[in-house]
């Protein structure tokens, strides 16, 4: 369980998130949605300890300023927007800095066999022996999710469920991709382990999420699942457009929703 | 043979990415270049003083048939020879190492101890014992003899590096970014108090001075050894404790948070050896320019940036490229002898020039 109160962000004087409260459970999909510059990512950061912040953030009923780095590497894997990177590593290199500090879960031995599964997972089998830099942006996106997962490969170890953070992992995916990407965030979480993840599609978020927060303005704006959250009010006081929920385009006009894949 | 296994064996390792059984056997063929350099340094010099023979006489320990002879050569190998080969080794292997940990910490391949002003201390410290040493400081270089010219440099080289790191940390935090661009501003206030020194300076301290800054191995003597050396040691020792760290911190300081590093310690840890370390060289051998840059940038190509193989081998390519240098310095116009920032400067330049322009596609700068 992930349990933040009153959470408050600010940066430089600004205050980007106040007094939100946040809980994800684990074997759910919690996703976090909101317009542009809402303050998802500023909240994920201080989830994940990158931004100071006040109130209270707890994973497993442990205070996380208190967790040493590795404590909390063992516990939480998180997935930056973009990774930039200064030397040519190549594929594998990359996702093997994922067993760095966490513990993946698996026997010791097959830790070296890991980053190809990771790899395979998120579709990428045979890139092994590329160069990083070569890749196209949603491949790098994919690298850097398996390298994620290397480090919290067993979504439960010892008794103790373990979280993936993941902030917009499907934004620069093709479609085939983003449902490959959020069908291992969702087993993951079957398995036992908790995913929050920001999320800018709708549809997908409705297709995947089990608990949405809504975030306006820097404040919490609606919670709960996604039949309750996404109507027609919330979509136009959030997002400043006057939408209709569940409504079908005109007959003539092709769509194509993630929720129609076999 | 040899070659075509070499590179038969790098399209295997680069097919499935892991370069890790290429490194080690690149590093295996660095421990021989630098016993092959060690060996050139010991027999090649001004004298014709021979170091296979001082080495047969002392194993053999048969009297020598001049003896005379043998006591100079003993005198040249011991007392001038062995001392330089060491300061070379130690030298050499500390400003690889800290240029590739500095590239790591800064996540720049053109990053250098130069950059962030611990040179322009040391410099400064230097400058000032030889310039105002007899006068204003004159109670100092009394009470620390010889040892006052690469104390003061040490100290010098220190103090910029912990002023720069008390500007850049604000709650607990270091910021890269603002330790370089201060490093910048500092390096031009201790490059200007120098300019004034040099200013008061007369002829003959003139002299000494541009020789101390272009760079040499000249002054090598065992006291001199017994001072820097355990503090380019420590500081080495420190190092491969950093290279995980390193590695992640290539993704960026957040994720190699969330990764498990403690990184505010990782980048005091770095930036103290560093500053340790260059200040200890730079106080005994002078700006050495180019071997900080060019050795960890070589060995990326060769073996790429896993930090865990990249350190080891910067140390010994740079430990053996100095020797090289050095033997070159000493020998090229015998029996005068060229400082070897020289040397370092026209090999290395135009050798990096070329790096940048043949990778410019593959290494994003």
């Amino acid at each position: 369980m992930i349990e933040a109160r009153d959470i408050t962000v600010a940066i430089g004087g600004k205050r980007i998130v106040s007094h939100v409260d946040f809980a994800a459970r684990p074997g759910e999909v919690t996703a976090l949605v909101g317009p542009n510059g809402s303050g998802k990512t500023t909240l994920l950061k201080a989830l994940t300890r990158e931004l100071a912040y006040t109130g209270t953030v707890t994973l497993n009923g442990r205070d996380l300023s208190v967790m040493k780095p590795v404590e909390a590497a063992t516990l939480r894997a998180v997935l930056p927007q973009a990774t930039t990177l200064s030397f040519p590593f190549t594929v594998r290199e990359i996702v093997r800095l994922g067993l760095i500090g966490g513990r993946s879960g698996v026997l010791p031995g097959e830790d070296a066999r890991l980053p190809e599964r990771a790899l395979a997972r998120v579709d990428l089998d045979g890139f092994v022996g590329r160069f990083y830099q070569e890749l196209s942006g949603g491949e790098q996106q994919r690298v850097q999710l398996a390298r994620v997962l290397c480090q919290v490969w067993a979504p439960v170890l010892e008794g103790r469920p373990r979280y993936l953070f993941l902030d917009e992992p499907v934004s620069s995916l093709d479609i085939k991709h983003q449902l490959i990407i959020m069908d291992t965030a969702r087993d993951f979480a079957r398995r036992g382990g908790g995913v929050v993840a920001i999320l800018h599609d709708l549809n997908l978020t409705a297709m995947y999420a089990n608990r949405i927060f809504v975030l306006h303005g820097g404040q919490l704006a609606a919670a709960g699942s996604p039949a309750d959250v996404l109507n027609d009010e919330l979509i136009e006081s959030v997002f400043d457009c006057r939408l209709k929920v569940g409504a079908l385009p005109a007959a003539n006009m092709p769509f194509v929703l993630p929720q129609s894949a076999a | 043979m040899a070659e075509h296994s070499i590179a038969g064996a790098g399209r295997v390792m680069a097919a499935d990415g892991d370069r890790s059984a290429r490194a080690r056997f690149v590093i295996a063929l660095l421990c021989l270049a630098l016993a092959l350099s060690v060996f050139l340094s010991l027999t090649s010099g001004a004298s014709d003083a021979s170091a296979v023979r001082v080495i047969r006489d002392w194993f053999t320990s048969t009297m020598p048939a001049d003896a005379a002879l043998a006591a100079r050569d003993r005198l040249i190998v011991y007392d001038i020879r062995m001392p330089r080969v060491l300061l070379g080794v130690l030298i050499g292997s500390a400003l690889a190492v800290c240029g590739a940990v500095m590239q790591g910490l800064f996540r720049n391949p053109l990053a250098d101890p130069g950059l962030i002003g611990v040179s322009a201390g040391s410099s400064l410290g230097a400058v000032a014992i030889i310039v105002v040493g007899t006068t204003w400081l004159a109670p100092v270089t009394l009470a620390l003899g010889t040892l006052a010219l690469p104390l003061a440099a040490f100290f010098g080289g220190l103090a910029v590096t912990l002023l720069l790191y008390a500007i850049a940390t604000r709650q607990g935090r270091t910021s890269v970014a603002t330790m370089l661009l201060a490093g910048i501003a500092i390096s031009a206030l201790a490059m200007a108090l120098t300019g004034i020194l040099i200013f008061m300076a007369d002829d003959r301290q003139l002299r000494d001075l541009t020789f101390w800054q272009l760079g040499s191995l000249a002054g090598a003597t065992w006291p001199k050894i017994g001072t820097i050396g355990p503090v380019i040691l420590l500081a080495l020792s420190a190092m491969p404790f950093l290279s995980r760290g390193l590695n992640a911190l290539a993704l960026g300081e957040a994720t190699a948070g969330h990764l498990g590093i403690p990184v505010q310690r990782l980048k005091y840890t770095a930036i103290v050896g560093v500053s340790a370390a260059v200040g200890a060289s730079v106080a005994v051998s002078g700006g050495i320019g180019f071997i900080g840059i060019v050795v960890p940038h070589v060995l990326r190509l060769a073996i790429g940036p896993d930090n865990r193989y990249l350190l080891p081998a910067s140390a010994l390519l740079g430990a053996s490229l100095l020797l090289i240098a050095d033997a070159v310095a000493r020998t090229i116009v015998a029996p005068a002898e060229l400082p070897i920032g020289i040397v370092t400067a026209v090999a290395g330049a135009p050798f990096f020039l070329w790096i940048l322009l043949r990778k410019r596609g593959v290494v994003d700068l």
